[in-house]
């Protein structure tokens, strides 16, 4: 009868997993539904669960509205009007590089993450059950009302979903969107409006999947955003493309990491397992999937727009002030020193951030990774192995080359929006299975971390991490001038153009991510010395994204972006009012400015074609000489 | 003549390309013109432009009496407007019979099925099967039941005949002359030229983005049409 | 094989059930600009991708002045000698044009070691500067070597990447419709360039066009392609000549 007994213990965990399972993969189907439709995928997917989540807890429990007029007004409210601002939105997305629609949907995920938190605070809330807690029982277990309630309303929306998908007049459009978007219009469906529907749908998977997630995760926005990034997962197993098979995907996570939870406790391993599952998905399905998932399809590019060359005396000059006025910072900012040594230490970050997406054209989403490398390795090879503290920092920074050797593993394989996906999720996976073990963090509460003795005042301390600072620049500024910043540049370019010369262009990439991740590592350290001691509230895997969309807003040049992005991130917010409001804010205002960033972008690319229109119109008159005219008369 | 399609001094290119420079072309209606010229010449630009799928950087684009330029492609296709596009113009993960609904207002879809399969009589016993796994002849034919079903006054067709095997020409082409015979418009490009010039009321040739020849294809030698493709000599004349 | 330049034997390209190449064998001789013709999806450009490496041919062989490259990774290639360009015009539109034409001779030089693409040889610097000049002044590029290549004209965007694997110092190129998007005018004077640099550098080029005014113009001796399968081979006065071309392009029952 063991057999019996091992069932029985498990099934209240396949009920668990099948509900939430049920509801991720809704969700899922709702993500790929609009990304296969509109072209642009929706980063920001769990955070509009998340503010769903907490519009319904406002309705329902504060303002007492019905439960299910709650419901249906939070759910019609976002998709509602979400959907056409997401069509105009994504109208302008679908021109710029993938790069940038991942900074605009980042931007979104973090705007809205930050608005939820500014008005419901970051502390977790309990989210009240609307849903009867009653429980039935079912043959060998006992089951909730509300399980089954969202278990069913989760599979009969994904069924009708799938149903609506391959019956429908609108759904039909929608597949053939995918098979080819100009024929759908030459064939008299409007476009527009399909991928408006597409989206209002996605908006409203995203929505109900928050609403019925809620009560059993409780408000936590980092933590719903996080659950519902779980369609990820499941949209991979779906290859991106099969609705019911993204389905199944939800179910199989939701099964698989509701198992782990109930072997989890006794293996120190496998507790951050079941919310890296999905990420272990996503990288396993894009890495192994046949080619034809790797590659992007080949968008014509418009030609460049040059940035204006900076006068002489401006870049020699510029970086000599800059440098001067960085070492009169101790005399001219009192008390605040410790903001500008954060910001020296954000620099290093920046820069080794824009060496990568910016200089050679690749997506990064997993840069805190690299810092709690360097910032936990840091600790272990100064304090706990007693090794002279510059020679920790080296070596904690080398600690990290292989780490980001083994990201350019996917940078190999994957480009655009899959790579980013592959970069997040190798950040997650990094912080659920790797920042806990003793390798790293460990379980004992936060690492000390020295600074260097003898240079531990807080002035002396600021001019260590400037120096350090200026060498990371002049170490790009001189890699950058040498071979390789030609190289980069070019594979920023065209990867097929620079292999055709005879680079292998995967050492390039592999070259670019160790350098990067060495640099991050090594502010990770400064950054952990700043403070005196590091756990890994700083290196959350969201705040990768944070400086993707810092970076985005800082504007252009290759060490002139990194210092304006340190300066907007680690400095400036303490001197608007110092106050709780503008560090609530922050994000917010990332966010918002990575998505007009990514906006004007997109119309950049209108503006630059109206132009040429009008050139061309131009011409042509011009040119509409006596040939021009024989042919009107002829005709 | 009123014109069906009239494309005025349009030039038109991608990203930094300028493939058609300021191109005039008139379609009169209930008549077959055929659009000839070497590869690259920019033939299906300019259908792409006709129909909407390209914007044109000048000119203007006329669907019987109205400027259609500014229009979006469902647009013009709501004016009866029908591009058949290179390649297959099909979807291939939808069955046969919702690649047929896809071009008619649902309460029209019978109809429109029982259109089809008079026009192409293969497709009944496909109705069920997705496009995708239907024979390069059979995908044509299915992208071609757009210009009957829908019953356009104007046909683009790029190309319809390429890696097609002769007798499935010979019925592409029967079916073409079925369309003119019904009194649509047609604008053909074609590989075969010598079928398309059988076919057609006027002829154009293209040449490096510009018309090189317009006429009417008596007027053709074979020899003639061959030097314009080869560009052997430059003293086609020009105009009509 | 030992011959030098490009050698094909019984090349067959195949995508699933479709074959686009069929039997074909060929030769580039070096110091000859070779022609390869044919109608839309005759085979040409997956013929081109499985001689760069960027498809695998299902069977046949390739050969490079009589070393078989048919299974060298995409990269190898070209640090053998083989250069190309592409129909869709790979540019690194950022970069000046002489930083582009560069690029193709420190991209061979950069090669598959890390040490080398991270830094320069102090003598390379040199080496790369006089084959880019040579090349700029070749294609009549000077006066735009400043200019970033993206803000270019089409006709000038042909003659860099032209430039660019002339300054690659190839022995063998691979040039893809190089004069689409070209008047007539800028197409006769890539057709110049194109014969110069085939009979005054001993360069073997293989040019698939359209073009046809610029085949005939600079080609020694042309293959057709169609269907995949090799239709004809001879010099252009016999092609134009030739029946069998005729109906290809013009469809008439052959």
């Amino acid at each position: 009868m063991r057999s019996v007994w091992w069932v029985s213990s498990l099934l209240p965990f396949i009920v668990v997993g099948l509900v939430s399972g049920s509801v991720y993969g809704l969700a899922a189907m709702g993500l790929v539904l609009t990304y296969k439709t509109t072209g642009v995928f929706n980063f920001a997917h769990g955070a509009v669960a998340t503010g769903a989540a907490y519009l319904f807890f406002e309705l329902q429990s504060r303002q007492g509205v019905p439960w299910p007029i709650a419901l249906v007004l939070t759910v019609a409210l976002i998709a509602g009007l979400g959907g056409p601002l997401m069509e105009l939105v994504g109208r302008r997305l679908r021109q710029v590089p993938v790069a940038t629609q991942v900074v605009a949907t980042v931007g979104m995920l973090l705007a809205i993450q930050g608005i939820v938190v500014a008005i419901f605070g970051a502390a977790a809330m309990s989210f009240p059950a609307f849903l009867s807690t009653r429980t039935v029982r079912l043959p060998g277990v006992y089951v909730g009302v509300d399980q089954i309630v969202v278990f069913a309303v989760a599979a009969l929306l994904a069924i009708a979903l799938f149903v609506f998908f391959r019956r429908s007049r609108v759904g039909l459009s929608m597949q053939a969107v995918v098979d080819n978007p100009d024929l759908v219009g030459l064939g008299g469906n409007n476009p527009v409006r399909v991928r408006t529907i597409a989206w209002t749908i996605g908006l409203g998977t995203a929505a109900l999947s928050g609403v019925l997630l809620g009560p059993s995760v409780g408000l936590n926005a980092p933590l719903l955003t996080l659950l519902v990034v779980q369609a990820f997962g499941a949209a991979a197993v779906g290859g991106f493309t099969s609705l019911p098979l993204v389905y199944a995907g939800g179910l199989l996570l939701g099964v698989l990491a509701a198992g782990v939870t109930k072997y989890g406790p006794g293996h120190q391993f496998l507790q951050g397992v079941p919310s890296s599952l999905p990420f272990v998905f996503l990288l396993g399905v894009m890495l192994l999937a046949p080619r034809r998932l790797a590659q992007r399809p080949v968008r014509a590019r418009l030609p460049a727009v040059t940035p204006r060359p900076l006068p002489r005396w401006l870049r020699t000059g510029g970086p000599i002030a800059a440098i001067a006025l960085a070492a009169a910072v101790p005399a001219l900012v009192g008390s605040r020193l410790p903001l500008f040594s954060s910001g020296a230490a954000y620099v290093v970050l920046f820069v080794s951030l824009a060496l990568l997406v910016r200089t050679s054209g690749q997506t990064s989403l997993c840069h805190a990774g690299f810092a709690a490398v360097g910032a936990s390795s840091f600790s272990h090879l100064a304090h706990g192995a007693g090794l002279p503290w510059a020679v920790a920092l080296l070596v904690a920074g080398l600690v990290a080359v292989p780490v980001g050797a083994l990201v350019a593993v996917p940078a190999i394989r994957l480009s655009g929006l899959y790579l980013a996906l592959a970069t997040f999720g190798f950040g997650v996976l990094l912080q659920q299975l790797v920042y806990r073990t003793r390798f790293m963090f460990g379980r004992n509460g936060p690492l000390t971390v020295p600074r260097p003795s003898g240079l531990d005042g807080d002035v002396a301390f600021y001019y260590v991490v400037l120096t350090v600072a200026v060498l990371a620049c002049v170490l790009v500024t001189v890699l950058t001038r040498q071979r390789l910043g030609r190289l980069l540049r070019a594979l920023a370019d065209s990867p097929l153009a620079l292999g055709a010369q005879g680079v292998d262009v995967n050492v390039t990439r592999v070259i670019v991510f160790c350098v990067s991740a060495f640099l991050a590592a090594i502010a990770g350290a400064l950054l952990a010395a700043l403070s005196g001691s590091v756990d890994v509230a700083p290196f959350d895997p969201f705040r990768s994204l944070l400086y993707l969309a810092v970076l985005a807003v800082a504007g252009a040049g290759q060490l002139r972006a990194p210092v304006v992005a340190a300066l907007l991130f680690a400095v400036l917010p303490a001197y608007l009012a110092g106050s709780n409001a503008v560090a609530t804010y922050e994000p917010v205002a990332f966010g918002v400015g990575a998505i007009v960033v990514a906006l004007v972008e997109g119309s950049r690319d209108e503006i630059v074609a109206v132009v040429r229109r009008g050139a061309e119109r131009g011409r042509a008159r011009l040119a509409r000489g006596p040939a021009a005219a024989r042919m009107v008369g002829a005709r | 003549m009123k014109p069906g399609l009239e494309l005025r001094g349009v030039s038109a290119g991608y990203a930094g390309t300028t493939v058609l420079r300021d191109v005039s072309l008139t379609v009169p209606a209930g008549s077959v013109v055929a659009l000839l010229g070497p590869n690259g010449a920019g033939k299906t630009t300019l259908l792409n432009v006709a129909s909407g799928v390209l914007a044109a950087d000048a000119g203007t684009v006329w669907l019987a009496d109205a400027d259609v330029t500014a229009e979006a492609s469902y647009r013009r296709a709501a004016r009866g407007l029908c591009h058949v596009p290179e390649g297959r113009g099909i979807f291939p993960s939808l069955t046969v019979r919702q690649n047929i609904a896809l071009h008619v207002a649902p309460r029209d879809e019978q109809v429109a099925i029982s259109l089809a399969v008079d026009a192409f009589p293969v497709l009944g016993r496909r109705l069920g099967q997705l496009a995708g796994t239907l024979s390069g002849g059979e995908q044509q034919m299915l992208a071609l039941t757009a210009a009957r079903v829908r019953r356009p006054e104007v046909v683009l067709l790029d190309e319809v005949s390429t890696g097609l095997a002769p007798q499935v020409i010979d019925e592409i082409f029967a079916f073409l002359a079925s369309l003119a015979a019904a009194g649509a418009s047609l604008l053909v490009v074609e590989q075969y030229v010598a079928r398309a010039l059988a076919l057609a009321d006027y002829v154009y040739i293209l040449r490096n983005g510009g018309v090189a020849f317009v006429g009417e294809p008596a007027e053709l030698t074979d020899e003639s049409v061959f030097a314009a493709y080869l560009g052997t000599t430059t003293t086609v004349p020009v105009g009509a | 094989m030992s011959a030098p330049g490009l050698s094909i034997s019984s090349l067959v390209v195949r995508y699933g059930g479709l074959v686009a190449v069929d039997d074909v064998s060929l030769t580039v001789p070096p110091g000859r600009v070779t022609g390869l013709i044919g109608p839309n999806g005759a085979g040409k450009t997956s013929l081109f991708n499985a001689c760069s490496g960027l498809v695998r041919p299902t069977a046949g062989r390739i050969w490079l002045d009589g070393r078989d490259i048919t299974s060298l990774p995409f990269a190898r290639r070209p640090q053998l000698g083989l250069g190309r360009t592409f129909q869709r015009m790979e540019l690194f539109d950022s970069l000046s044009v002489r930083q582009n034409v560069e690029l193709g001779r420190e991209g061979a030089l950069a090669g598959s070691s890390a040490w080398r693409q991270l830094v320069a040889r102090r003598s390379e610097r040199a080496l790369i500067a006089e084959a880019a000049d040579e090349a700029l002044a070749t294609c009549g590029l000077r006066a735009y070597a400043d200019l970033p290549a993206g803000a270019l004209s089409t006709g000038n965007r042909r003659l860099v990447e032209l430039a660019r694997v002339l300054a690659g110092g190839f022995r063998l190129l691979l040039l893809d419709e190089p004069s689409s998007g070209l008047d007539d005018r800028e197409s006769e004077r890539f057709g110049a360039i194109l014969t110069e640099v085939a009979h005054g550098r001993d360069i073997g080029i293989l040019l698939v066009e359209h073009h046809m005014e610029l085949v005939l113009q600079v080609c020694d001796y042309l293959y057709v392609l169609d269907f995949g399968r090799l239709l004809f081979e001879g010099t252009p006065d016999e092609a134009v000549a030739s029946e069998v071309v005729r109906a290809a392009y013009l469809g008439t029952a052959a």
